[in-house]
């Protein structure tokens, strides 16, 4: 099966700097991968490189099942929306897509149709005919969703769109970004810090740190993989818990009537469990903390720092 | 070409409707009214032969026009880097050459503006010494060919700089530093070293020759040659622009550009 967009050890250098380096993940069609990393880590640099801004050092990568040797072809397909995008503030939202359908090859009155059908979309409609330079953060993000739409693209990538949006706003984008994806068939990248809104909106999460990709897979898997210590919450009869102690150590244990809390720090996740049953205590329940994104993301960002 | 057009579009959209073009030509205008009331009725001024006094003022709106042309210019790849609107054009499939080719015509607008207030100015001081024909051709073809160059040399400088002020900046000094010559004495750009320099200057060569038409009323080809560095110019300018712009127009200026 093609992927949508793939990379394989994609690299960037200026000089002795290393902004990315032998980056290879690849998406399907309709999957909203969400890219991380802290400032500096590279993402901005590979979205430039994926969308054809920033040639490679070295690598290959295609889009919607273009080699990157043909970047004005990549273009085509891609619709993006950079980073703190700069709008012309003496247009109107509607003459700005309108000459932005026009620059993908659509006509005079298609270019129309699209600005118009793109407005409503993004919820702007009734605000397509005022200047740019009156619209607010929000309205703004919106109208750069819709211009990362105005030629129909197969991949869609999100620099940051829900930086300083207020909640709902964000609340708003993350809804329109799932509709790219879910209908239209869209393969969204989104880039962005705030890991609630990769747990929330991605199917799949790639980790960047230091120009490198330090973890991929879906948000379970990624978050699973975290080296930050997980917990155990085990009840037991009260009258055990002594035993219990005894037969959990050198494992930290917190006691607290029948329920105990046990540091795992490094120990299988069903090592508390073995040693209980073994024991012959009876366990009444046993649960394991979920992993969470931000515990991996600290624990890999962190670690190779 | 057809997105280039496009581009073209939206930028002289930009540059006439957004304002800015209009108001440097209405300042455009003022500056030669001035110029013009001065020399045609000042009793300090208007000493100036009629002939004289269509040179200057054909003269000075060529240097003003070529000026707006270049600034224009200069503005066209660094502005769009500042105002953050450069990396929107560069996702699109349109060119890079297209793009640069877009914009260094919007940027010659300025020029073909300049000129078609300065008709009447020209038709008006000319008025009954017959000169104002040839005064406007001169003008046309010497105006065309030093905006073709300076907005050139914009954008390629705009291309480069790490900033919207350097690249305005560096653009007005080597504008100035281009006009120089045209202010020396006449003793200073004779003998074969100045008549070199004015030669080599497509600036002084290029008003050289509209004064030889329009002062000494000297037919086109006698002094064709004069015409030789401006036409270079151009050529050589606007063929390095585009090439350059082509290969090199990216969002950072300066040395990584």
């Amino acid at each position: 099966m093609t992927h949508t967009v793939e990379a394989n050890a994609v690299g960037k250098r200026y000089g002795e700097l290393i902004a990315l380096e032998d980056l290879s993940f690849a998406a399907d069609q309709g999957e909203i991968l969400g890219v991380l990393g802290p400032n500096g880590a590279g993402k901005t640099t590979a979205i430039r490189i994926l969308t054809t801004i920033l040639e490679p050092t070295h690598g290959t990568f295609s889009v919607a099942g273009v080699p990157h040797t043909r970047p004005a072809e990549i273009r085509r397909r891609t619709g993006v929306l950079p980073e703190s995008a700069g709008y012309p503030e003496r247009q109107t939202a509607a003459e700005y897509l309108r000459y932005q359908a026009r620059l993908f090859g659509r006509s005079r009155a298609a270019a129309h149709t699209t600005a118009a059908a793109l407005l409503d979309e993004v919820g702007l409609a009734d605000r397509g005919r005022s200047l740019i330079g009156t619209y607010s953060r929000g309205m703004r993000q919106r109208l750069g969703i819709a211009r990362a739409l105005v030629n129909e693209p197969q991949v869609v990538v999100l620099d940051e769109p829900t930086l300083g949006l207020d909640p709902a706003g964000q609340r708003q984008m993350l809804g329109i970004i799932r509709r790219i994806a879910g209908e239209r068939g869209a393969t969204v990248l989104l880039c962005t810090h705030l890991l609630a809104e990769v747990e929330e909106t991605c199917t799949r999460v790639l980790i960047l740190n230091r120009g490198r990709a330090v973890a991929q897979g879906t948000v379970a898997e990624v978050g699973a993989r975290a080296a930050a210590p997980r917990t155990a919450t085990i009840r037991i009869a009260p009258e055990d818990a002594e035993r219990a102690r005894t037969a959990l150590s050198p494992l930290h244990v917190e006691l607290t009537g029948g329920t105990l809390r046990v540091s795992l720090d490094g120990a299988a996740r069903n090592e508390p469990l073995r040693r209980l049953v073994d024991a012959s205590i009876d366990v009444r329940s046993y649960e394991l903390e979920a992993a969470r994104l931000s515990d991996a993301f600290l624990a890999m960002t962190e670690a190779a720092a | 070409m057809r997105a280039a057009a496009i581009v073209l579009g939206q930028e002289l959209r930009d540059l006439w409707l957004g304002g800015r073009a209009l108001t440097l030509s209405l300042a455009f205008s003022v500056l030669l009214s001035v110029l013009a009331y001065l020399v045609a009725t000042n009793s300090a001024l208007n000493f100036l032969e009629q002939r004289e006094t269509v040179n200057l003022t054909l003269q000075v709106a060529v240097a003003v026009g070529a000026l707006l042309a270049l600034l224009t210019a200069a503005d066209a790849i660094s502005g769009e880097r500042e105002r953050r609107t450069l990396e929107t054009l560069l996702l699109t499939p349109v060119s890079r050459l297209e793009i640069v080719g877009g914009k260094l015509a919007a940027a010659l607008s300025l020029w073909f503006a300049a000129f078609a207030i300065v008709i009447a100015y020209v038709w008006f001081l000319g008025r009954g010494v017959g000169i104002a024909g040839d005064a406007l051709t001169s003008g046309i073809v010497v105006g065309t060919l030093l905006a073709i160059f300076l907005a050139s040399l914009g954008i390629l400088i705009s291309l480069f700089a790490p900033s919207n002020r350097v690249s305005l900046s560096l653009s007005l000094f080597l504008l100035l530093a281009l006009f120089a010559p045209t202010q020396l004495p006449s003793g200073a750009t004779s003998g074969w070293a100045g008549d070199l320099l004015l030669r080599v200057n497509p600036v002084t060569a290029g008003e050289h020759y509209i004064g030889r038409i329009v002062v000494n009323g000297r037919g086109w080809s006698e002094d064709v040659a004069w015409l030789a560095s401006p036409v270079v110019a151009a050529a050589m300018f606007a063929a390095l622009a585009l090439a350059v712009g082509a290969r090199q127009l990216s969002l950072r200026g300066g040395a990584s550009a």
